[in-house]
């Protein structure tokens, strides 16, 4: 979003034609100034000075409500507050589902099933509310080409072979999930800048992208210098803005992610395939002070993009066919695990005897 | 009253013009009388008299100042200051490895930097602080409210909705052991309504409207003066992209540093910030260190992952 201009900050016309002189025309311009500088400026009195950084401060800062405000608002409408998974021990855990309004990424080796989860995510948004859906369409942005319509209409049929009774059904359901195909970071990060008219015009309840991580890894090579802070920044403002447009119309956002390898260095290196038949702990967050265990798992992207994201779903490999979720990070669920299955109908939890 | 033109908080322009027109003192000024001052300047007699009073104002508060007045003197004996300190209170957290750690709690009118890796929990302490404030003078609390100030969207209502409702347990059975009169009376105003009420919450998106909300603050604690807690949660998340003038990231942070500093001090409220963790890749091993260290001047509690971490309020 572009910064606001001054005059709309409610300061006289001449102050401002006397700023722009100085090339201060935005509030941010003002606001990043020193005190003395500002009384240079504008040529007043140091507590004109402070008077006027109220003013400006007043049309930039945010608008002040209570916690108890937030939860009345919630619970006013409290089917809107999640996306319901459809696995209930999940559902449970995670207080509701797949948070509104805040990121979460699903991380996993390559073939666990993350694909499978975005897919099965997409057609759960488009089921009606009575049914634990958003009733909204989808925005799937793939930079894998890992998509499948067929894949997409056969969960659809098999998980709720009582809704999708007729063809019509499915075509409706499929008609509002849009699919966009970005090969590079430039083109996925323009991408989501559109999103925001888009997601009036269309009435989007959902934003997934499936893999931020593939994409990011293939341009960003970090063992060149410089590399390491273009892709942090990259994924920081690609970040910001996801999580402005999940807020702003509290929408759930799932990102996807890969597993990369810690060396006994601290040097992290593009995992290859990794074979299930290996018994891999995933360390999430690693050991604390920092020494790196050699040969440890975790999420790709590195610290500041584990940072952005509110919440972590990790997928690995169990004993197959069986596979594991598990809730790494999540402001409302403690560390927990579950047991599940990929079949026709998507994921199928399994239920455990301990509860 | 023999201080010197050029230091006076006048508009430059007016400043240069005293100066020029052979102005020395304020005392000069005091005497030369609005009418005087603005014939010899060429200023309207409204300026002039606007000028006088911004100098008769600044003379004032020096002069309080160098006499000694209680409440705008600033020195004090280092016995005077320890006893202030004892007396002062402590935010608890109902935690006892944490509070034996942070020496009682969290200390009021200093600032707090809670740093760790992604995941570990900064957020849920900071959540547990803005609902432990808020404990009743009776049970060992401060009676207290709380500014939340998020700017990475991760303060769930859900969870503070736990944790207040927990705290308000852990209070009642306290007041059903002691059987005290005044523990039951507080429990009547301390419930998860008034809880939630009190926790003022600003979504700053990003780093100007965080400086902006800063710059309001002072105001906002003279309007609401029960608050005795500031929480900044993700001070390192806006300032760490979108900056290509490291310098001007480094003024902004020491600017904000001073502010909170000065709020803690003036208001007796505790400011607690949160920090990222970055990698630091070194010849030949990698370290974790909080990002953007070194610009606040504060007392780091540092959450290592995976170590045990002490147990918080669970839902």
């Amino acid at each position: 979003m572009a910064p606001k201009k001054l005059r709309r900050a409610r300061l006289s016309q001449e102050l401002c034609e006397r700023l722009s002189r100085y090339q201060i025309t935005t509030c941010q311009d003002f606001l990043c100034l020193s005190l003395l500088d500002l009384m240079k400026v504008t040529g007043q009195s140091y507590r004109n000075v402070q008077k006027l950084l109220c003013k400006v401060s007043l049309a930039c800062a945010p608008k002040m409500q209570t916690a108890y405000e937030m939860k009345v608002r919630r619970a006013v409408n409290p089917s809107s507050a999640f996306l319901s998974t459809s696995l209930h021990g999940l559902d449970k855990v995670l207080h509701g589902g797949v948070p509104c309004g805040s990121l979460t990424e699903i991380t996993s080796p390559p073939g666990c099933g993350k694909t499978q989860f975005c897919i099965m995510m997409s057609v759960l948004a488009t089921l009606p509310v009575s049914m634990g859906g958003l009733d909204g369409a989808v925005i799937y942005i793939d930079t894998e080409s890992a998509f499948s319509a067929e894949r997409l209409v056969e969960i659809a049929g098999n998980r709720f072979p009582a809704y999708f009774d007729s063809d019509e059904k499915l075509f409706s359901m499929t008609r509002s999930i849009y699919l966009y195909r970005e090969l590079t970071c430039g083109s996925v990060l323009k991408r989501i800048k559109s999103l925001e008219e888009e997601i009036i015009s269309k009435k989007v309840k959902l934003i997934i992208i499936d893999s931020v991580a593939s994409v990011v890894r293939k341009e960003f090579d970090t063992k060149l210098q410089g590399n390491l802070t273009e892709r942090s920044n990259f994924l920081a403002r690609g970040a910001s803005l996801l999580k402005y447009l999940a807020e702003e119309f509290s929408i759930p956002v799932i990102l996807t992610n890969q597993i990369t390898t810690w060396l006994s260095n601290g040097l992290a290196i593009q995992a290859d395939l990794v074979s299930p038949a290996d018994d891999l702990c995933l360390s999430e967050g690693a050991s604390g002070g920092g020494k790196r265990e050699s040969g440890s798992v975790t999420a790709a992207l590195g610290n500041t993009w584990s940072h952005s994201v509110n919440t972590r779903l990790i997928l690995q490999y169990h004993d197959l066919p069986t596979r594991q979720i598990l809730v790494a990070k999540s402001p409302v669920a403690p560390f927990s695990a579950f047991f599940y299955t990929v079949e026709k109908s998507g994921f199928v939890l399994q239920e455990t005897d301990s509860e | 009253m023999q201080r010197d033109v050029g230091s006076l908080p006048l508009a430059p322009a007016l400043r240069a013009r005293l100066v020029a027109a052979g102005f020395q003192t304020a005392q000069e000024l005091l005497d030369t009388g609005p009418c005087g001052l603005s014939k010899e300047i060429g200023i309207s007699k409204e300026e002039a008299l606007e000028a006088l009073q911004v100098v008769r104002q600044e003379c004032h508060s020096d002069a309080t100042q160098t006499a000694g007045a209680p409440g705008t003197s600033r020195k004090c004996t280092a016995l005077e200051l320890l006893e202030q300190e004892q007396a002062q209170g402590f935010i608890i957290t109902f935690c006892s490895a944490l509070d034996n750690i942070l020496g009682g709690g969290v200390q009021l009118t200093k600032i707090t930097e809670i740093c760790g890796e992604p995941g570990v929990g900064k957020t849920q302490l900071c959540m547990q602080l803005a609902v432990d404030v808020q404990i009743p003078e009776c049970f060992g609390g401060l009676a207290g409210e709380a500014v939340f100030i998020d700017t990475e969207g991760s303060f769930m209502v859900d969870r503070v909705v736990d944790v207040a409702t927990a705290c308000v347990q852990h209070c009642q059975l306290i007041a059903e052991a002691h059987q005290e009169e005044d523990h039951l009376k507080a429990l009547e105003t301390f419930s998860l309504e008034s809880i939630l009420s009190h926790i003022y919450y600003f979504r700053c998106r990003d780093y100007i409207e965080l400086l902006a909300q800063v710059y309001l603050l002072p105001d906002f604690l003279s309007e609401h003066s029960k608050v005795r807690l500031v929480v900044i949660d993700g001070i390192a998340f806006p300032f760490r992209h979108d900056f290509e003038d490291l310098s001007l990231r480094t003024r902004l942070l020491n600017g904000l540093a001073q502010q909170l500093i000065i709020i803690a001090n003036d208001h007796k409220a505790a400011v607690v910030l949160t920090n990222q963790m970055t990698t630091r890749i070194g010849q030949s091993q990698s370290t974790l260190v909080p990002a953007l260290a070194a610009a606040v001047p504060a007392k780091e509690a540092a959450i290592p992952a995976g170590g045990h971490c002490p147990n918080l309020h669970a839902g």
